[in-house]
């Protein structure tokens, strides 16, 4: 997997965005025992606990696999991530009643 | 095609799966985990613990034929190498549930006709129509009656059953959450190989909304007579008295020591085809409701 420009390592990106002008929060990524990915990558992802799990504003939920992907940037509406545990692609994008959703990207 | 694949490679497979979730593992599980006592001393819940897995094994065997008959369907060279790792992984689905039926009495002299006795013929019908058209070499139909559909199914199956063997058999509960990774990557490849092909063959779409349809009525059909059946009452019941208070196995956010067969079918029932309507509509295809039995 070296070399992967999709890595949720490289998480927040948001292609063509025009400059933000609030800074993001930044966040130090532990190991939460996620082991369904090379080892170097699975700081940034956990499992999901259940719809009572209340996901942090660097994390999003994989639409596919249920997992959590998590991000070294508070994440925001255009963001793109990468699951690596299904190989799926999602856009971030603000819900009707603002919270952030991901949407598959194919 | 889309490039989702890039990434993907026998060495990722080895270092997320082998060297990651299976590492000291054996059959699944960790050394030593034995099935409890408790139900290998109490003959109904053994009984039921056999029906269960033997739906597990022919589960396994018919994504086995499904996902190794579709190597030489793909269109494409990466396709072809995930399935290649799919099909290890649906072999070790079918080794390791066949294992614990050792584990649970059964002699392996008499392994397939359990397995001929045990197996819901609902469940055999659901397989046979998505083998037809891995035998026809029908490659998007096949992907998604085997990585969306049965793949699907599995998923939350596997996550229903390890949410309620946590407490109570953690061996078997170890097995599933290995079987779930793996899921995992069968169900991403399903929905993102599928995403991509379905709008460039879209005249596949009402046949594969027919298999969809039909899949998802044989599973049904499947979960009707598992949950149904007289033994199962009798079963839960009985489990629910050795496990005590210790029983406080929750899924979806519903407390499963609590509910009745026909609650649990329908939370079960209802998951499950939520599942697929929203994958099937996230590629594209339109769900079909099937007959409820």
């Amino acid at each position: 997997m070296s070399g992967s420009s999709h890595a949720a390592a490289e998480a927040g990106d948001s292609p063509g965005k025009i400059k933000e002008t609030k800074p993001r929060r930044r966040y130090e990524l532990d190991d939460r025992g996620f082991d369904e990915v090379p080892r170097k990558y699975r700081k940034y992802y956990r499992k999901w606990e259940g719809p009572d799990d209340e996901l942090a504003p660097n994390e999003a939920l994989c639409p596919v696999c249920k997992i959590v992907m998590r991000s070294v940037r508070e994440l925001r509406d255009g963001d793109q991530l990468y699951c690596m545990a299904c190989m799926t692609r999602v856009r971030i994008v603000s819900g009707e009643n603002g919270r952030l959703e991901t949407r598959v990207t194919y | 095609m889309t490039n989702f694949l890039d990434a993907y490679s026998i060495q990722y497979w080895l270092e997320s799966c082998p060297q990651g979730y299976l590492e000291q593992t054996e059959f699944g599980h960790e050394a030593g985990q034995k099935e409890p006592d408790a139900l290998l001393s109490d003959p109904l819940l053994r009984e039921q613990a056999i029906r269960v897995t033997c739906q597990l094994v022919s589960g396994e065997r018919a994504a086995l034929a499904a996902s190794s008959g579709l190597i030489n369907a793909a269109p494409d060279e990466a396709s072809k190498r995930f399935l290649a790792t799919q099909t290890l992984d649906e072999a070790r689905h079918v080794e390791i549930f066949t294992q614990r039926l050792y584990d649970l009495g059964v002699k392996k002299d008499e392994l397939e006709s359990v397995l001929a006795d045990k197996t819901n013929p609902n469940l055999a019908q659901f397989a046979e129509i998505l083998l037809e058209k891995v035998d026809k070499k029908d490659f998007v139909s096949g992907v998604v009656g085997q990585n969306i559909v049965l793949e699907g199914m599995a998923f939350t199956v596997f996550e229903m059953l390890e949410a309620s063997n946590k407490a109570l058999n953690p061996k078997f509960a170890k097995i599933l959450s290995g079987t779930i990774a793996d899921e995992r990557r069968h169900v991403g490849f399903g929905e993102n190989r599928i995403g991509a092909l379905i709008s460039q063959h879209p005249e596949k779409k009402p046949e594969v909304e027919a298999m969809q349809r039909d899949m998802s009525y044989f599973m049904l059909a499947t979960f009707a007579d598992q949950f149904r059946n007289p033994e199962m009452r009798e079963e839960i019941k009985a489990s629910r008295e050795k496990a005590g208070e210790e029983q406080q196995a929750s899924w979806q956010g519903a407390k499963l020591g609590d509910m009745e067969p026909e609650e649990l079918e329908n939370l079960l029932a209802d998951t499950v085809l939520g599942e697929f309507k929203q994958r099937l509509s996230r590629v594209g295809i339109d769900y079909q409701t099937p007959a409820r039995p």
